[in-house]
């Protein structure tokens, strides 16, 4: 029962990710993405594998439904997927694989949190700005969209991590 | 064997990763130009990284081949050096003996100075050719700058000459190209100046002109130029001795050459009757 709320939970927040990124263009230098968070909050039960291709077919779903070029979250969000586990075991400690536990605010705290939450944004947004403006803007360009976006993502993301924890899914 | 299982999953996650990324960039390419040549571009700078590390890890494994391949050059460069030192030498040889003017019935002989005395009234010179090069004794040993000397005994290899430095010997030289002749003796102190006596006095010279060798002996070939007059005084009323500086420095003497003259023996017969 758990597993479909999960489910349920990431489609919904998939949806929501294709209504932002067509009806929310707040700026040339903001781009808002609770993608990466969600694939850091695929259950630790899965594999590695198993969220690279959940990654792949979400990004390529939000490719294709939203207004964007074609593979470009599908090429930013799976490396997310690749080094979920290491983030998680860097950030959170390798006692959550070994309990089978999935992180959330409530257990492992806010600060924990935020870190993975910023240096999986950081990633995502480093590749996407980078593939998105394919060496055309100027270093300061990208520079300062990266770092709005990095805000406008974290916050946004907060939500979506509760969303997507046991916790706010009970 | 636990390390393998490790490993193994991780490799696979590794290339579905990289097979996920290519289609990912692929799709990014199909659709937009801008992403296709900021691709294209990547993928070329990946490739010539990869191409220059991989030539250079090659290199550094037939450095040892190059290395031998080096060393073997090295030493026949080392060879031929050698050689064209040989060459260098018999051709400064050759240049000295060239340099002097060819007079017939003489035979010229390069040769280097094994020994030189300079310091002494009566000095000598030993040089590295002897009968077995067809030295002669009565040779005379000149340079290209002058009359060096002349041979005294000979052995096989080689020979033993009284210098020109000596007050036993004196040349007979003549003063410029038709003047007087007389004989040219050293003037026992320096190691290039020569007194040149019994010029009569009704010649005249100038300063500075050459003096040559006369040809009048049987052991120097005529017209080798072995100094420039100089000072002048009269001796005894009667004739003029005039300071030489020789073209030769005996200071500086290697190379020298060997004249011989091939008809002295006639001459010395003809002599005695």
């Amino acid at each position: 029962m758990k597993r479909v709320d999960y489910f349920l939970a990431y489609f919904l927040l998939a949806v929501i990710q294709i209504l932002i990124t067509n009806y929310f263009h707040l700026s040339y230098f903001i781009t808002l993405s609770i993608l990466p968070v969600m694939v850091l909050s695929i259950p630790i039960r899965y594999s590695t594998n198993i969220a690279m291709f959940i990654a792949f077919g979400t990004g390529l779903g939000v490719d294709l439904l939203a207004d964007g070029v074609l593979g470009l979250n599908t090429l930013a969000l799976v490396p997310i997927a690749f080094l979920r586990n290491t983030v998680i075991s860097v950030v959170f400690g390798d006692e959550m694989f070994s309990r089978k536990e999935d992180f959330s605010i409530k257990r492992n705290g806010f600060t924990k949190v935020a870190l993975a939450i910023l240096f999986v944004q950081a990633l995502f947004l480093i590749i996407y700005i980078a593939a998105d403006g394919a060496g055309t803007r100027p270093f300061w360009f990208n520079f300062v969209r990266f770092l709005c976006s990095l805000i406008a993502g974290f916050l946004l993301s907060l939500p979506a991590v509760d969303a997507l924890s046991p916790e706010g899914r009970s | 064997m636990p390390r393998e299982r490790k490993v193994i999953p991780i490799l696979i996650s590794a290339a579905i990763f990289i097979l996920m990324e290519i289609a990912a960039l692929n799709m990014l390419s199909s659709r937009d130009s801008l992403q296709r040549f900021w691709i294209a571009r990547g993928a070329h700078r990946i490739q010539g990284t990869l191409w220059g590390g991989t030539e250079g890890i090659k290199y550094y494994f037939i450095l040892r081949k190059v290395n031998r391949d080096l060393a073997a050059e090295n030493a026949a460069l080392r060879e031929d050096l050698i050689h064209y030192k040989a060459i260098v030498d018999d051709a400064r040889l050759d240049t000295m003996k060239f340099g002097l003017k060819s007079a017939r019935g003489f035979i010229y002989t390069p040769a280097e100075i094994e020994k030189i005395s300079r310091n002494k009234q009566h000095n000598y010179i030993i040089i590295n050719r002897g009968s077995e090069d067809g030295v002669l004794e009565k040779s005379g040993i000149v340079t290209g700058k002058g009359v060096v000397g002349i041979i005294d005994a000979v052995e096989k290899h080689h020979s033993y000459a009284l210098s020109f430095m000596n007050h036993d010997i004196s040349i007979s030289a003549r003063l410029g190209d038709n003047g007087a002749v007389g004989p040219l003796v050293w003037d026992g102190h320096s190691s290039n100046k020569a007194i040149l006596r019994e010029i009569p006095l009704q010649y005249k010279y100038e300063p500075g002109d050459t003096i040559y060798t006369s040809g009048y002996s049987s052991i120097f070939p005529p017209d080798i130029p072995l100094g420039t007059a100089g000072d002048s005084k009269i001796i005894n009323g009667a004739t003029n001795e005039i300071k030489v500086t020789l073209f030769q420095d005996f200071s500086t003497l290697r190379y020298v050459t060997v004249v011989s003259n091939t008809s002295q023996r006639e001459l010395e017969a003809l002599e005695n009757k």
